[in-house]
């Protein structure tokens, strides 16, 4: 039986509308095991951003807990460890617009606490396994959309989480690429031994992970 | 260096700008604000220490007097001399006289003065003849009283003193001294340069019927800035007489100068408090456009403070560039100080008001430390402000929010 790394149970979240409470999440329970891949589907405005943040700890549920496996911490709420028990790949790439590809996966070893050294090589390393060694002093606007997302995925994964949650990662880019970022991310994640959540539209992509779900009317249920 | 150091400065200077808009404009408003307060700082100092410098050199670093004229000047004289803060002392006598050319008169402050005195301040004021020609049979004018009398050097006039009348003959008008003008002063104030009228102690003794005794005593010290401590010491012993160190000649004066530049000083520091919240505005909205950086920076684990941090130094960085800044057009200012009131005169027409009304020939000017090093604490204390506040805020909100923020 392999480790859990994920493991939320019975979240609920609410959020003031104009037209009173709306219950987005209403029981949600899910569990993830080391280097296995899950994905999420649901329509738009189902909530799967909103579980994606409760999982990594970018906000609090209203009931219900979540723990994830952090390096050298074990099982503990994700807001105490992040940027390393859970790492981000967000659907516009989100990188520091002022920093270089190098920099901005250097910045995240920096931010959990790894000497800048340490921290530019694992950077370098991991911007050469994701295609970009030619790339490290780009700026992302000196950068395709294809290229960003990569960056980003190096970045989520600088900091040997244990699982990486990743929303719509390919939303942005054309088919094309976005079956290039997905074959990436998917060989990446497996190769680093993480974990990954994967919230997507794209059916075909939802169904090469191992575990598929879908989200609609505040549940979580497998598809 | 940690990160958010490292990506402050990236921020403030983004690589591949050589002039950064928000950066230029914040580091410029500061400067500009900081240059506006020293320059109205400095230059009004340099006013006010050419005041007081004038008023020690005309009245002296402290002041003899008493109810009574002085019975045994020279001894007193001879007897502070020996004292060890004392540079010069020297006995005056003064009084009003009537003063005629021809058909033009006026009454001057008639001061008997030590000719031989080398450092009596007159002589640095002399715009025209000689100070070394006083002699009993000379006088030396003030700038104003010389030109209502219409005399110049060389000129002759005639002087009455009250002591005359009472020894004249009943009845028998009493006849004038008569003395030729031998150098004409210019000390810029106006009350002493249309009523000064100086000749040898000896012969005003003579004039005013005055014997061996004096109307006071002119000390010079070696460290005037304590004028008034040494003129209590020197006091002690001397209740028929009061000593008044130099500060206390011009008080008023002395005072609304120094009030004047309080006033302006608050004036300026409103001026920077303007700028800095222009800056704090800016910085405001810079940190909103990054609201959703701020969201993955708290997404990679970065810590309220850290967050702080990187806009807090933001704030620093700009007020510590734009207070350096601030330093070097003050200086750049104030060394072209003449060809910029230059053109403002040509502009509003002007001219030579500094030259006609404060006498003085180039704007003085007078570096004060301590209002560098305030000017300097306020502006990095406010920038910083400027830059925590929005910081706090944004380090305080939802990461799950700012993210969403478009
Ligand atoms: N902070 C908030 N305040 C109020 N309502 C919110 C907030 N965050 C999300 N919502 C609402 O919650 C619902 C779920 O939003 P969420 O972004 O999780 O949907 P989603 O499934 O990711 O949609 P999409 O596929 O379009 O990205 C939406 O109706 C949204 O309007
Ligand atoms: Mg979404």
């Amino acid at each position: 039986m392999p480790d859990v790394v994920l493991q939320a149970r019975g979240l609920a979240k609410a959020f003031a509308a104009p037209s009173g409470l709306l219950a987005v999440l209403t029981d949600v329970s899910l569990e993830v095991f080391s280097g296995e891949s899950v994905s999420i589907r649901g329509s738009s405005g189902s909530g799967k951003t909103t579980l994606l943040q409760l999982l990594g700890g970018l906000d609090e549920p209203d009931v219900g807990e979540v723990r994830v496996l952090a390096p050298g911490l074990g099982l503990v709420r994700p807001r105490t460890s992040l940027g390393r028990g859970v790492g981000f790949v967000f659907q516009n790439y989100q990188l520091m617009p002022e920093l270089t590809a190098l920099e901005n996966v250097s910045l995240a070893a920096r931010i959990a606490g790894v000497d800048a050294g340490p921290a530019e090589s694992a950077a370098r390393e991991l911007l050469a396994q994701v295609g970009l060694i030619d790339r490290l002093d780009h700026l992302p606007s000196r950068l395709s959309g294809g290229e960003c997302q990569r960056v980003a995925i190096a970045r989520a994964l600088v900091n040997k989480p244990s699982v990486i949650l990743a929303d719509e990662p390919t939303g942005n880019l054309d088919e094309r690429t976005g079956v290039e970022i997905m074959n990436l991310l998917l060989g990446v994640v497996a190769e680093r031994g993480a974990a990954l959540v994967l919230v997507t539209h794209h059916r075909e992509f939802a169904e090469r992970v191992g575990r598929r779900f879908v989200l609609s009317g505040g549940v979580l249920s497998p598809a | 260096m940690p990160w958010f150091l490292h990506l402050a400065l990236r921020q403030l200077f983004p690589p591949g700008k050589r002039f950064p808009a928000f950066a230029t404009v914040s580091i410029l408003g500061v400067g500009l604000g900081v240059a506006s307060l020293l320059v109205v700082q400095t230059v009004m100092n340099g006013f006010g220490e050419e005041h007081r410098l004038r008023i020690r050199e005309s009245f002296g670093d402290c002041v003899i007097v008493g109810a009574a004229p002085i019975a045994n000047p020279d001894e007193l004289v001879a007897k502070l001399r020996l004292d060890k803060e004392v540079d010069g002392a020297t006995a005056y006598a003064e009084g009003p006289g009537l003063l005629r050319r021809g058909d033009f008169s006026g009454v001057a402050g008639v001061r008997g003065i030590d000719p031989a005195d080398k450092r009596q301040p007159a002589r640095q004021y002399v715009t025209a003849g000689k100070f070394d020609d006083l002699d009993d049979g000379r006088v030396i004018l003030g700038y104003g009283l010389a030109r209502n009398l219409r005399a110049q050097v060389g000129d002759r006039i005639e002087l009455w003193s009250p002591a005359m009348a009472e020894r004249a003959e009943k009845g028998k008008a009493p006849l004038p001294a008569e003395l030729e003008v031998c150098a004409i002063v210019r000390t810029g104030f106006t009350e002493v340069d249309d009523r000064a009228a100086l000749i040898p102690l000896r012969r005003f003794r003579e004039i005013w019927s005055l014997g061996p005794r004096a109307h006071g005593v002119i000390l010079r010290l070696k460290n005037p800035a304590q004028a008034a401590a040494t003129a209590g010491r020197l006091g002690v012993g001397h209740p028929d007489l009061r000593f008044v160190p130099w500060q206390d000649i011009k008080k008023n004066f002395l005072e609304a100068i120094r009030f004047e530049k309080t006033m302006l000083f608050f004036l300026m520091f409103i001026i920077t408090l303007v700028a800095s919240f222009s800056i704090g505005s800016t910085l405001f909205s810079a940190v909103i456009r990054r609201s959703r950086e701020i969201g993955v920076l708290v997404s990679l684990g970065s810590g309220r403070w850290q967050l702080v941090g990187l806009f807090g130094v933001q704030g620093l960085l700009i007020g510590a560039l734009g207070t350096a800044l601030g330093f070097v057009l003050t200086w750049v200012m104030l060394f072209f100080r003449e060809n910029i009131l230059g053109s403002i005169n040509a502009v509003f027409g002007d001219g030579e008001m500094v030259a006609n009304v404060y006498q003085f020939s180039k704007v003085p000017l007078h570096y004060d430390v301590s209002d560098f090093v305030i000017a300097a604490a306020f502006t990095l204390l406010t920038t910083t402000i400027a830059g925590l506040v929005p910081a706090l805020w944004a380090a305080g909100r939802k990461p799950s929010e700012a993210m969403r923020d478009a």
